[in-house]
């Protein structure tokens, strides 16, 4: 591990709430703890042969990470926009995060959702991806699909209209 | 008693080395009758373990085949959860497709599916995963992770840092991350994550991860047409690997990370990726619906995302296939 990445680690710590730090890698364990009064204790050291347990998860939850809606490789239109807001009626299935929308299952099989489809609660409408993370988008909703939003691999944003169902 | 004595019993055998152990040892030490012993020594036969029995002396092991089961598994296992639920065929369509039915009949987080050989074994988009019996690890792991939905996709970076290091310690190969989870030996692909998360607008109902390693497998398993771009551990090791000690340390590696991801965030794991990342400080393509863009990889945004210098600014990649 290197000295700016101990350093961050440091930074990062102080300021988080996290008071107690463990971080194993490669041989190199690094322990951080703050003291109540806001000073911090750094120990690197070499690790014993065996591994060592997991560190124990404080009882807070992980509110470290944030995700911001970050700026795409590419803005997407969204050119239907003023008509999904216009009619109020349908349901929205929308992009629960940023990433790659596929219509298919794979290139060359048939989309999972067209316009017209009947749709229930479960059925796979769409797949966002995300670091090769692959998200099957559910319908949330039995109805019939209206239209389709957007291109088949098309960036879109979190949030984003992806199709629209008609409720039943 | 049941399927619970076969792992005991294996255990015994194993321990003998090149002794024997009598009957009437094993059913005092494992609390059985001398006919459920007998029955269990033939059910291993079966699965391909040679077992000698001679009068007076007793049982000794002659031959111990290459299987990832689960009684070859547990003792290399040291977790609470990852792999503590296990489900194994000899040979299967796709542990993938299984673990999904699986995850929906109610598996418990950790749970893992294995087998020898897919018979369609299956990658991202419809693509084929090449799964050749006992070459390698084909596995699926079950995770029910309490996070936001949008934060999910760093689980895919987090399994390629816990593969990562589990091979790295047992294998002394130079194992890297192509972002964001192919991992290469000297730019051939050894082992593909395929995640798949089945969920809510901000609820993850549950994750499957596919996790295709070539282990054993020689260039000849493979189609012509991977040959330029596959490896697997013992081509590039030299020496053949275990397979259930190989899944014991990735079990053991994932555990921890993926305990210490819930309880500090992904701000570890990002800093363990960059390190095991050869691609940092290079020049890479990033291909795209839309197209391609060229920059120099600078590490990865909080989220997980790479970072791309480009001769326009730093752009954040959140989907795309990266030539390196």
């Amino acid at each position: 591990m290197k000295m700016h990445e101990i350093r961050e680690l440091i930074r990062l710590v102080d300021e988080s709430k996290i008071e107690e730090f463990e971080l194993e890698n490669d041989g190199t364990k690094v322990l951080i703890k703050k003291a109540i009064a806001g000073a911090k204790e750094v120990s690197i050291m070499p690790l014993a042969p065996e591994a060592s347990p997991a560190p124990a998860a404080p009882t807070h939850a992980p509110s470290s990470v944030e995700v911001p809606v970050e700026e795409p490789v590419k803005k997407v239109e969204e050119p239907v926009k003023e008509e999904v807001d216009s009619d109020a009626s349908l349901h929205k299935i929308v992009s629960p995060m940023v990433g790659t929308f596929y219509r298919s299952p794979s290139p060359d099989s048939d989309p999972y959702a067209n316009s017209g489809d009947r749709v229930d609660e479960k059925s796979v409408v769409c797949i966002v991806e995300a670091m090769k993370l692959m998200n099957e988008i559910e319908a949330e909703v039995r109805g019939e699909i209206v239209k389709v939003l957007a291109e088949n691999g098309q960036l879109v944003e979190y949030g984003q209209p992806l199709f629209l169902v008609k409720v039943d | 008693m049941g399927k619970n004595l076969r792992e005991p019993l294996l255990k015994l055998l194993i321990e003998q080395k090149e002794g024997y152990i009598s009957g009437e040892e094993i059913s005092q030490r494992l609390i059985c009758s001398r006919t459920a012993i007998w029955k269990h020594i033939n059910e291993l036969r079966s699965e391909g373990y040679q077992i000698e029995a001679k009068p007076k002396a007793g049982y000794r092991l002659v031959y111990r085949p290459d299987r990832v089961a689960p009684e070859e598994l547990i003792p290399h296992l040291s977790t609470t959860s990852i792999g503590r639920a296990v489900r194994y065929q000899r040979s299967v369509p796709s542990t993938q497709s299984l673990a999904h039915e699986w995850a929906k009949e109610g598996a418990q987080e950790g749970s893992l599916y294995l087998t020898e050989e897919q018979t369609a074994g299956r990658g991202r988009m419809g693509r084929i995963w090449h799964s050749p019996t006992h070459s390698g690890i084909w596995m699926s792991l079950i995770l029910r992770p309490p996070i936001p939905l949008n934060q999910s996709p760093q689980l895919t970076l987090l399994t390629s840092v816990a593969i990562t290091r589990a091979l790295r310690k047992q294998t002394n190969l130079p194992i890297q991350i192509k972002w964001p989870n192919d991992l290469l030996i000297h730019g051939k692909k050894v082992c593909g994550i395929l995640t798949e998360l089945r969920g809510e607008q901000d609820q993850v109902h549950y994750v499957v991860q596919g996790i295709g390693i070539n282990v054993n497998a020689t260039e000849s398993v493979w189609p012509e047409e991977l040959r330029p771009i596959a490896t697997s551990l013992a081509i590039e090791g030299g020496r053949t690997f275990s397979r259930p000690e190989l899944i014991g340390a990735i079990c053991g590696e994932l555990e921890t990370l993926y305990d210490g991801y819930l309880s500090y965030g992904f701000t570890p794991i990002r800093i363990l990726w960059e390190e095991y990342a050869g691609m940092l400080g290079q020049e890479v393509t990033a291909r795209t619906g839309q197209g391609s863009v060229k920059g120099i990889a600078k590490g990865l945004a909080e989220t997980g995302a790479l970072l791309l210098e480009t001769h326009t600014g730093v752009q954040t990649i959140f989907s795309s296939d990266i030539e390196w």
